[in-house]
């Protein structure tokens, strides 16, 4: 067996060097010809819900780059520190893009991202971005506030619920703006809701929504990652709407529409991007107009005016015309917050930490 | 008066998985040993009754399957922690995470589709009788099934030379098995009941109270049973108050969310712990009442002498 000497070492050395440096190029990341992308998953992917939305988004990428991409998805990865070692891991392993796709990654991505400078980070609800690493967040609101407009219509009893994991800003937002589209219909309409304080118990959002129909709610709008909400409004004659994925097999014949997560436009542009060596990062916040937000098929009992006027507000939104958060905007106590002819701005909504008038329950 | 009613009924339905799952857990560790994978037993349940259930089983035989599944799980704890006298903290946190795994794998594809929940019996006469049909006799078979179970099991403990025998190899295994029993053999099957148990409140959840499956759908109850057990202090009665003084607590706290009570989420949502352990802390404060009712050899190896 050869020993390696001082010459080799430097020989071997300086080729090492200059490769590195030469990768270090722009577009010289793939010397292989093929994208890697990897992506980490918080649960395994089921049939509905939060990850399967970011799997179609992969499946996307697999379906146009076909034997041009490889593929690695981690799925189950929840908490901050397994998480950093995953993406470590999927960045050593020479992936050119990866995706995170929880709030509790956002972190790890932080520390990881900048001791791989080479490699594209796409990290979804961050709020945090770096010069490789970039964020996405959909503007569930929109979404919420369309569908409100069609359970204005429905509610008999003038009275909706909103279930919501915890009361942060991207779930108290959405649950305003659910009550504002009911209250363009009718503006007596108030809204009750429960915070699970967890994202993830079924029994107890079974719970929150019997509660909420007890209380004379006759819309149920569940922003949590599984169908209970959707069927137990069903069984107990409400209507319901859904998140994330269309929920209407659970509905018992009343879903009233979901406001779905449509991830499939970011992930391409990132994949686009990093196969052509043009990403860079982005922050970028999307809503109905970029097709990121989706409403499913309403339900065909809907009256016909209530179907038209959800289908108007969702033109309005995406052509500008109309602002879920517009004046004039009042908060729970009365206090004016926003003025007629102006809206809440982007970052006010963001950080929104109040209810708007008419909703009943308590914040921190 | 109509909402305490349905709180109230809404309540006993709440806290009968947990009736379910610690019970089981009660017998276990009066046979002196401590399981600590009732979640992943409970997961298992699930998951292999809606199995059973989109398989076209009827419901009974997807409840036996729940039962059995939960009790073939238990089985791995015990060749662990019986036969290979390991520790049975590890043993048993190891079940509780390869449960979580199995279930999610066994559930997959079973996530779309609502399962068609077992219903409330309605007895005639009985159901129809305001108020009180409604608070006892609107209730899904299950409900009165964990009312006979925690009869037969109270029973069995207290009032059974069988029961008796099992008590004292959780007191003392050395002494049962001087006197002839096999303390290995009564403690499989306390385990196995124990994963039985858990088994059923598993479908409780997937089959009647929530009608479908999601990975990890207990969110927890199984350790919420398991801190039951402890803070019951080992009596079958203080089990039952106990989870349903947790289910009580926990739709208390919703209702204070939905009619906008001045007191922020974060801490309702802690009501139902705090109370509950308060309550089962005082009534358990007399400490040597409490160690009549503790088995001391739990979690204890069992290796007969000779």
């Amino acid at each position: 067996m050869k020993r390696a000497t001082r010459r080799d070492i430097l020989k071997y050395g300086a080729a090492t060097g200059l490769a590195a440096g030469l990768a270090n190029l722009p577009g010289a990341a793939r010397a292989e010809g093929k994208l890697k992308v990897g992506a980490v998953y918080v649960s395994p992917v089921s049939e509905i819900g939060w990850t399967k939305q970011h799997s179609l988004g992969i499946e996307a990428i697999r379906a146009e780059f076909g034997d041009d991409a490889e593929i690695t998805v981690i799925d189950s990865i929840f908490r901050p520190q397994d998480a950093e070692r995953v993406f470590r891991q999927l960045a050593g392993a020479g992936n050119d893009l990866i995706f995170g796709t929880s709030f509790s990654h956002g972190t790890p991505m932080q520390k990881v991202a900048p001791r791989f400078p080479k490699t594209a980070f796409e990290h979804c609800s961050g709020i945090k971005h770096l010069k490789n690493l970039g964020t996405f967040e959909a503007k569930y609101f929109e979404g919420t506030y369309v569908a409100g407009v069609a359970a204005g219509h429905v509610s008999k009893s003038a009275k909706i619920g909103f279930i919501g994991g915890f009361p942060i800003p991207d779930i108290v937002g959405p649950a305003n703006a659910l009550l504002r589209g009911a209250q363009s219909v009718n503006p007596d309409i108030t809204c009750n809701v429960i915070f699970l304080n967890s994202w993830f118990d079924p029994g107890k959002e079974k719970e929150a929504a019997k509660t909420l129909i007890a209380q004379g709610c006759d819309v149920i709008c569940s922003m949590t990652d599984t169908a209970t909400g959707v069927q137990v409004a069903g069984e107990n004659d409400a209507w319901s709407i859904g998140y994330a994925s269309d929920m209407a097999p659970f509905g018992n014949g009343k879903h009233l529409t979901a406001f779905t997560l449509n991830w499939v436009p970011v992930y391409l542009q990132a994949a686009r991007d990093t196969a052509n060596g043009t990403w860079t990062s982005n922050e970028r916040w999307l809503g109905l107009a970029d097709d990121v937000i989706q409403m499913s098929p309403y339900n065909d009992d809907l009256p016909p005016e209530a179907t038209a006027a959800a289908e108007k507000a969702r033109a309005e939104i995406i052509a500008g015309t109309l602002h879920p958060f517009g004046g004039e905007l009042k908060d729970q106590s009365g206090a004016l917050r926003v003025e007629t002819g102006q809206s809440l701005s982007d970052g006010g909504i963001r950080s929104i930490d109040w209810f708007v008038e008419g909703m009943i329950g308590k914040l921190g | 008066m109509d909402l305490f009613v349905s709180m109230f009924a809404a309540t006993i339905v709440a806290a009968t998985p947990l009736i379910f799952a610690a019970l089981g857990e009660l017998v276990v560790e009066k046979s002196g040993v401590l399981n600590l994978g009732i979640e992943g037993m409970m997961l298992v349940g699930a998951a292999f009754g809606v199995w059973a259930h989109f398989a076209g089983l009827p419901m009974t035989v997807a409840l036996a399957a729940a039962v059995l599944a939960g009790a073939a799980s238990s089985l791995l704890f015990g060749v662990l922690a019986l036969t290979f006298m390991t520790n049975q903290y590890a043993a048993g946190l190891a079940l509780a995470i390869f449960g979580t795994g199995v279930s999610a794998f066994i559930g997959r594809g079973f996530g779309s589709t609502p399962v068609d929940a077992i219903q409330p019996v309605h007895l005639p006469g009985l159901s129809d009788i305001p108020v009180i049909g409604e608070m006892f006799f609107q209730y899904d078979p299950l409900v009165y099934l964990s009312f006979v179970l925690f009869g037969i099991v109270s029973w069995f403990l207290y009032r059974t030379k069988a029961g008796l025998a099992l008590r004292a190899i959780g007191e003392s295994p050395d002494s049962a098995h001087a006197i002839g029993y096999e303390v290995i053999r009564i403690r499989y099957m306390a385990v196995m009941f124990g994963g039985a148990m858990a088994g059923l409140g598993g479908a409780y959840l997937s089959l009647v109270y929530t009608p479908l499956w999601v990975e990890n759908m207990t969110a927890g109850r199984g350790w919420i049973a398991l801190a039951l057990v402890v803070f019951a202090a080992w009596r079958p009665i203080r089990v039952v108050l106990g989870a349903w003084l947790f289910g009580g607590m926990t739709i208390l706290q919703l209702q204070g969310q939905a009619i906008g009570l001045n007191v922020p989420s974060e801490l309702l949502s802690a009501l139902p712990y705090l109370a509950t352990i308060a309550v089962l802390v005082l009534i358990s404060r007399n400490r040597q009442a409490m160690a009549l009712d503790f088995p001391i050899s739990l979690a204890r190896p069992f290796r007969p002498k000779g």
